[in-house]
């Protein structure tokens, strides 16, 4: 037990509007050993965003448990899971988010600011982070100037910058083309492999998880359709 | 998050903006402009009466009344009597006696009875009805009186006079210090006992041959007095000043008002008023207590200076309720801005909370930016106040002086008003921020992050 870092079980969200009322995930349970490459895939609207949402504490359950490394993130308060967000888990999405107006660097350093870490400290780390995602030469670029796979490493950068031990990737190559896709799922890969890190990444392209990934989930409509062991 | 990161990431933000920023900034600078220079009024104006209070010795002045003032009650509602007569005490007539009475009390520096004549002042051609104002010696050289050229006359007996430098303007005279040694002439009323014999008298007493006379006195010029800025129930007060000694000489009626004689009591007249000067203000309780108990009515200009104090405090608040709609609007301004950040910085609040900003870091994220706007809209308005005020104080200056009107600061800028003032506009822009604050740190990651 010592070594399943995330466990989800009997996870609901339902999501309710005045009109109509969406389970996005029914008693969904899983569990993810330490250091595990994990694939999320299914239809659209499947429920895989709303998983990682939940697992990222970006949202809050409507029942079920989720506890993550020992910390039981479906009980914890606002302030808690900011503070979970900030350095207990890294999130990157299809989108890139990252801020218009910051440099990649200062884009990087986001998340030491809110852990109150001095200004020159987080421009050394941003810039350590930055060159680990091979993007040493492209610091003062802001976000428009950089092609969507270097927009995709700045936001892998940012997300790893407070050395989270679970990284969470919502379709990180929905918006990038093949050759560049493989690339990025490359460096998640050797991240996982040389540095440990949990990731867990959503994703449309069965054959990049098969090649890549150890371990496939497989959603329908919000609950687990199939679970595979691949390596 | 720490301090200095917020001030840094609130002004980034702002000048991403800076053209909406500086609006609303101006808007607040307004609003603070406005507020200050209707509180610098205020203040200015309770300065320069206090002020003068001070230069004149007025805390160290006491008014006598006779007891039947009151009749003067119904046409100078102002010179109220101060306090009730003791029970025991009996009316007393204001004449030399009661005078010499006074004088001798302890604490009591100088005393004089309240003389006004009506008279035609005649200079240059030009002839002006004035009541002139009988005042000694002792008093010209005094602490109640200021020069603009010349001094108070030597005696109370020579043939001097003083005139004030707002009269001097009326004959159209510039220079004060050219008209002195000038000889000006003072006409004024008596009493023709020659019309009053038996043959005439039904007709002088029927109105159509008043027993009345005029008569000239010419007098040396010694001094130009600075007109009083304000005006008020002082001690001193008048644009002619004659020693006791020549008002003795001259024909006049015992009495410059009608009211006057319903004073009279058994034909004596007594004074319409003395005026007290003291030697420190702390006899004036005492002082006034002894007067009393002879029988008179005593004011204290300190009592009225009170009253005069409690004026002020209701201008100052009308004033600044008049400063205060303008920073209501400017406040709006601000919620405004900083409600369209949010909808604009929708999905940048997401991010951050996304990387870990707790509720807590994005409401101070907003909060720092209102205050940043207010500390700015705070600096330029007091600025503003400052140099708007500066102008209106130059410009009715510049048209009062030619009304003979002497230089007075309008507007009184302390220390405490310009901090006061940047403090207020933070305090007031920190609560224009509350909502929007609010609203930013409530908005859901999920909802800000979704691209489609
Ligand atoms: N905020 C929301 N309100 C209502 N329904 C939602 C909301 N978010 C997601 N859903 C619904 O929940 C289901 C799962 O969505 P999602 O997890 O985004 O799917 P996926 O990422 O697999 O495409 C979908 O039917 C979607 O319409
Ligand atoms: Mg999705």
């Amino acid at each position: 037990m010592g070594n399943v870092p995330i466990l989800i079980s009997n996870l609901s969200k339902v999501y309710s509007t005045a009109k109509v009322r969406v389970a996005a995930l029914q008693d969904v349970s899983l569990s993810l050993e330490e250091g595990v490459f994990a694939a999320v895939t299914g239809a659209s609207g499947s429920g895989k965003s709303t998983l990682l949402n939940l697992l990222g504490g970006l949202d809050t359950p409507t029942s079920g448990t989720i506890e993550v490394r020992g910390r039981k993130i479906s009980e914890m308060s606002r302030e808690e899971l900011a503070l979970y967000r900030r350095s207990g888990v890294g999130m990157i999405f299809q989108s890139f988010n990252l801020i218009p107006g910051f440099n990649a660097l200062e884009n990087v350093a986001l998340p030491l600011m809110f852990a109150g870490v001095a200004k020159r400290e987080r421009r050394n780390r941003a810039g350590e982070v930055l060159a680990q995602v091979g993007l040493g030469a492209r610091i003062a670029h802001r976000p428009s100037e950089l092609s969507g796979g270097e927009q995709q490493r700045v936001a892998i950068a940012r997300a790893l910058v407070n050395r989270p031990r679970v990284l969470l990737a919502d379709e990180p190559t929905g918006n990038l083309d093949s050759r560049t896709s493989r690339e990025i799922v490359t460096l998640l890969a050797e991240l996982n492999r040389d540095q440990g890190l949990t990731v867990v990444m959503v994703t449309h392209e069965e054959s990049l998880a098969r090649e890549f990934a150890g371990r496939g989930v497989r959603l329908s409509d919000g609950k687990v359709q199939a679970e595979e062991r691949w390596r | 998050m720490r301090v200095r990161d917020h001030i840094g990431l609130s002004f980034a933000n702002l000048w991403k903006r800076k053209l909406r920023t500086c609006l609303t900034a101006f808007g607040v600078t307004i609003g603070i402009g406005a507020l200050v220079s209707m509180v610098s009024f205020g203040k200015g104006m309770q300065k320069n009466v206090t002020e003068s209070f001070r230069s004149l010795d007025l805390f160290n002045s006491l008014t006598v009344f006779s007891e039947d003032f009151f009749t003067g009650e119904r046409f100078d509602p102002d010179r109220r009597p101060a306090q009730p007569l003791p029970s025991g005490a009996s009316r007393a007539v204001l004449d030399d006696a009661a005078l010499e009475k006074i004088a001798a009390l302890k604490g009591v520096d100088t005393v004089f009875p309240d003389v006004r004549i009506p008279a035609i002042v005649r200079f240059n051609g030009k002839d002006e009805f004035r009541l002139v104002q009988v005042i000694p010696a002792k008093v010209t050289s005094s602490r109640m009186l200021r020069f603009s050229a010349g001094k108070g006359y030597a005696s109370d007996e020579e043939d001097s006079l003083i005139i004030s430098d707002s009269l001097l303007r009326q004959f159209g005279v510039q220079e004060p210090q050219a008209l002195l040694g000038k000889k000006m002439v003072i006409s004024s009323i008596g009493f023709d006992f020659s019309r009053l014999n038996p043959a005439n008298l039904t007709a002088a007493l029927g109105g159509e041959r008043l027993p009345f006379t005029t008569e000239d006195t010419e007098l040396t010029i010694v001094g130009v007095a600075e007109s009083q800025a304000f005006a008020g129930p002082i001690p001193i007060q008048s644009d002619v000043f004659i020693p006791p000694g020549v008002s003795k000489r001259m024909k006049k009626l015992p009495f410059s008002n009608i009211w006057d004689l319903f004073r009279a009591r058994e034909g004596r007249l007594g004074y319409s008023a003395i005026n007290v000067r003291l030697s420190s203000p702390a006899f004036v309780e005492p002082v006034k207590k002894e007067v009393a108990g002879m029988g008179l009515r005593v004011f204290a200009l300190a009592d009225q200076f009170k009253e005069v104090q409690k004026g002020f405090l209701i201008l100052n608040m009308v004033l600044a309720a008049v400063g205060m709609i303008a920073i209501v609007v400017a406040s709006l301004g601000i919620v405004n801005t900083m409600v369209m950040s949010i909808l604009e910085r929708y999905s940048e609040i997401g991010i951050m909370k996304a990387v870990g900003a707790s509720d807590r870091d994005v409401r101070r994220i907003f909060f720092f930016e209102s205050s940043v706007i207010g500390f700015i809209g705070g600096v330029f308005g007091f600025a503003l106040g400052w140099a708007v005020s500066g102008v209106i104080n130059r410009v009715v200056n510049y048209f009062l002086a030619k009304q003979g009107v002497p230089y007075i600061a309008y507007f009184s800028f302390p220390v405490w008003l310009a901090l006061g003032a940047i403090a207020f506009s933070v305090a007031v822009s920190l609560a224009a921020g509350v909502y929007p604050a609010m609203r930013a740190a409530r908005v859901d990651p999920v909802r800000a992050l979704r691209h489609d």
